[in-house]
């Protein structure tokens, strides 16, 4: 019996190994060895280069950057999200009269794709008729014409925003689930212990959501590696590459100066740094899981 | 009501995409695959119009997949790591056919060409420039455009011009009495970076000259040079005195066109493909808009005409050689295809043959100041190798959004290009 469902086990499981080795794996492989040639794209003649590749992107004043920007947007992709989430479901959980309506309203940007709320932000940035500038205009009274998307000192922290506004939607849902168990009379024995308000949040309500800010965080991070289309839509790096994640530089030293063996180079890095956050993630939970397993 | 299984919804998943995978890998015997980047804007429906008639005289029956302008710059070489390309293809003549011909990627033409009698069709300046790579044909110019200042006619009478601007300083008189008026005299939407290229290309090309511009998209000069300098300096006086208007890095080329069709500004550099658009947005050439070359600067300067070439190349690879030489022979040879595709696309055709008389006022112009031209160059992201547009492409936008540092941004860009040719 065992024997058969051993059999049966790896039949089943061979197919989607099989897509995932196919369309994963390999590419991942694939990308490892031509990290070390200097392929260009087109043509099937390159040749192997060593570490060069490696040594290139220690010297890339582009990388240093994007480096940089992905190191901003990683953390403030995990912490707005996480903390405006954890406010909105705070304040919905109080009763609030429409209740109801606003979890909705605050939810609907996550089904939307990248690609619309880049578009929909966008807008609002645009600098004649956008509608932050026409808000600012109004309230100042004088005419307010910046380029949110097209100055280097804004463009990745605008779509820092957008891509809050979108995701904060998801953490709001999953800490108002991990509200609703928290035990009611707990929190009234505090009230009558005499624990304040602030006391009562700090001391037991955040402590016992520890289990969904663990899933949170672990969404936000995967969702922040996973986000380069909204940038790739709103500012596509720029302006003069003042934007750049390291996705959007692997991309453009590939596709854009046809460099794939240096682009190769520099998504190897990236999967390395993925695999080190994931690892460290990876022992968090189990962490978490000791706890309150 | 009738339910669908799980399972059903997985083998409908997994059929799904293996049908399509074996549409792409048979496909039909004779047809010729093309991809190419005339979408939305730069005409799609003409496009087709055109490839039915090839396929009408000849039988031979296009697979196409259109993609963006923009996107079409990484498909393509998707496509080409993944050796799949279409047996026929768009591309833009200049340094990116010249990289893909290096690569060995593209099927010669020489013997379609002479068999074909093309020598005869295309006009040589087009076929000299356009055509020979490394000594032997790759593409067939399947139109071309120029680009000049377009400019809204009734804004600049209001202005009082009654002459276009042939000198510098004829221009610069004109950009002081329309921002007198209140109108912002140039319009730029370099948000995607090309469009700001030919205020450098024209005014490297009326200082330093064509054969110097030449040296420096070749890697021969330097960006650290006094020529580009003193081209840099013309361009940042223009940001100085606030005849650009704001935000450029803001907008696309279509938001600029828009702002000099509706008189907010005056005027933009662009390609003649503005033209397709303003026609297609109901303005009418020679009354609405008129363009005027870009003026003569120094003296003793050989006057050249800026603009890309749209041409068709087939792969090396291709799995219908045979057709696709037929096809790219029949779209640049049949006058009628390459009249009215040029129309539509508000683009000028190389093809002798193809009566002036059938483009508009405007068109007319431009086929003819192209003519009296001394010299056609192309567009920057097209006359240098790509790793080193995208470095000089950077540095336009930088430079737009902050024309003080142009010191510092010429330094950079002459290490950073010097490093991207030895690439």
């Amino acid at each position: 019996m065992e024997q058969h469902n051993r059999f049966w086990r790896i039949a089943l499981l061979s197919l989607p190994l099989g897509v995932f080795g196919l369309f994963v794996i390999w590419p991942l492989f694939s990308s490892f060895y031509y990290s070390f040639t200097d392929w260009n794209g087109f043509d099937a003649n390159y040749s192997y280069v060593g570490f060069d590749n490696f040594a290139k992107i220690a010297t890339d004043r582009l990388f240093l950057q994007a480096a940089v920007n992905t190191t901003i947007w990683m953390i403030a992709a995990i912490v707005l999200p996480t903390a405006l989430g954890l406010m909105l479901a705070l304040l919905l959980d109080s009763r609030v009269a429409g209740a109801r309506v606003f979890k909705s309203i605050f939810y609907l940007p996550i089904c939307l794709s990248a690609v619309i709320v880049g578009q929909i932000w966008t807008w609002i940035y645009q600098p004649d008729w956008g509608l932050l500038n026409t808000v600012i205009t109004q309230v100042t009274g004088e005419k307010f014409k910046y380029a949110w998307l097209a100055k280097p000192d804004t463009a990745l922290w605008s779509v820092i925003v957008a891509w809050s506004w979108q995701q904060t939607g998801l953490s709001m849902v999953i800490y108002l689930a991990g509200l609703t168990a928290i035990p009611g009379d707990l929190l009234e024995v505090c009230e009558i212990e005499g624990a304040s308000p602030w006391q009562r949040f700090r001391r037991v309500v955040l402590p016992l959501l520890a289990p969904s800010t663990v899933v949170v965080v672990a969404l936000s991070v995967i969702n922040s590696l996973k986000g380069f289309d909204i940038l790739y839509i709103m500012t596509g790096g720029g302006p003069f590459n003042s934007s750049d994640t390291l996705a959007m530089h692997m991309y453009n030293e590939s596709f854009k100066k046809y460099l794939m063996g240096y682009g190769s180079a520099i998504s190897v890095v990236l999967f390395l740094i993925a695999l080190a956050i994931i690892g460290l993630y990876f022992r968090q939970l189990r962490k978490v899981d000791r706890i309150y397993g | 009501m009738n339910q669908i299984s799980r399972r059903g919804v997985l083998l409908g998943s997994l059929a799904i995409p293996l049908l399509s995978m074996g549409r792409m890998a048979w496909a039909q015997a004779g047809e010729v695959t093309i991809s190419h980047y005339f979408t939305g804007e730069l005409g799609l429906k003409a496009f087709n119009e055109q490839v039915a008639k090839f396929t009408a005289a000849t039988g031979i029956a296009m697979k196409e997949s259109p993609v963006g302008h923009e996107d079409f710059k990484t498909d393509i070489l998707v496509r080409a790591a993944g050796n799949s390309l279409p047996d026929v293809f768009s591309y833009w003549a200049g340094a990116r056919v010249q990289f893909i011909v290096d690569s060995n990627a593209l099927h010669p033409i020489d013997e379609m060409w002479a068999a074909n009698g093309l020598d005869a069709v295309i006009a040589k300046p087009v076929a000299d420039s356009a055509t020979l790579y490394n000594g032997k044909r790759y593409l067939v110019p399947f139109n071309y455009h120029y680009a000049g200042m377009f400019y809204n006619v009734k804004v600049l009478t209001d202005a009082g011009m009654t002459a276009p601007p042939a000198t510098w300083e004829e221009f610069l008189a004109l950009c002081e009495a329309l921002k007198a008026k209140g109108v912002a005299p140039i319009a730029l939407g370099s948000k995607n970076r090309w469009p700001a290229q030919f205020w450098f290309d024209y005014l490297l090309l009326r200082t330093a000259g064509p054969d110097y511009r030449a040296r420096l998209m070749a890697g021969e000069a330097k960006y650290s040079d006094p020529e580009v300098a003193a081209a840099l300096a013309m361009w940042k006086d223009l940001f100085d005195k606030g005849y650009f208007v704001e935000n450029a890095n803001a907008d696309d080329w279509t938001d600029a066109s828009d702002k000099v069709a509706r008189g907010e500004a005056a005027m933009t550099l662009m390609g003649t493909w503005i033209t397709g658009y303003w026609n297609g947005n109901g303005l009418v050439p020679g009354q609405d808009y008129d363009f005027f070359a870009f003026p003569k600067i120094a003296d003793g300067v050989a006057n050249a005409a800026v603009g890309p070439v749209d041409g068709l190349v087939i792969a090396a690879n291709a799995a219908n050689a045979a057709g696709a030489e037929q096809f790219l022979s029949f779209m640049v040879s049949d006058a009628g295809v390459q009249a009215a595709w040029a129309n539509a696309q508000g683009a000028l055709s190389a093809n002798v043959n193809v009566d002036p008389a059938s483009y508009n006022v405007v068109m007319q112009k431009a086929a003819a100041t192209v003519a009296a031209a001394e010299a056609f160059a192309f567009n920057y992201d097209l006359a240098t190798p790509p790793p080193v547009a995208e470095v000089g492409l950077s540095m336009f936008t930088r430079f737009i959004d902050d024309p003080s540092q142009a010191d510092a941004i010429l330094a950079q860009v002459a290490a950073d290009a010097e490093a991207a040719f030895k690439e």
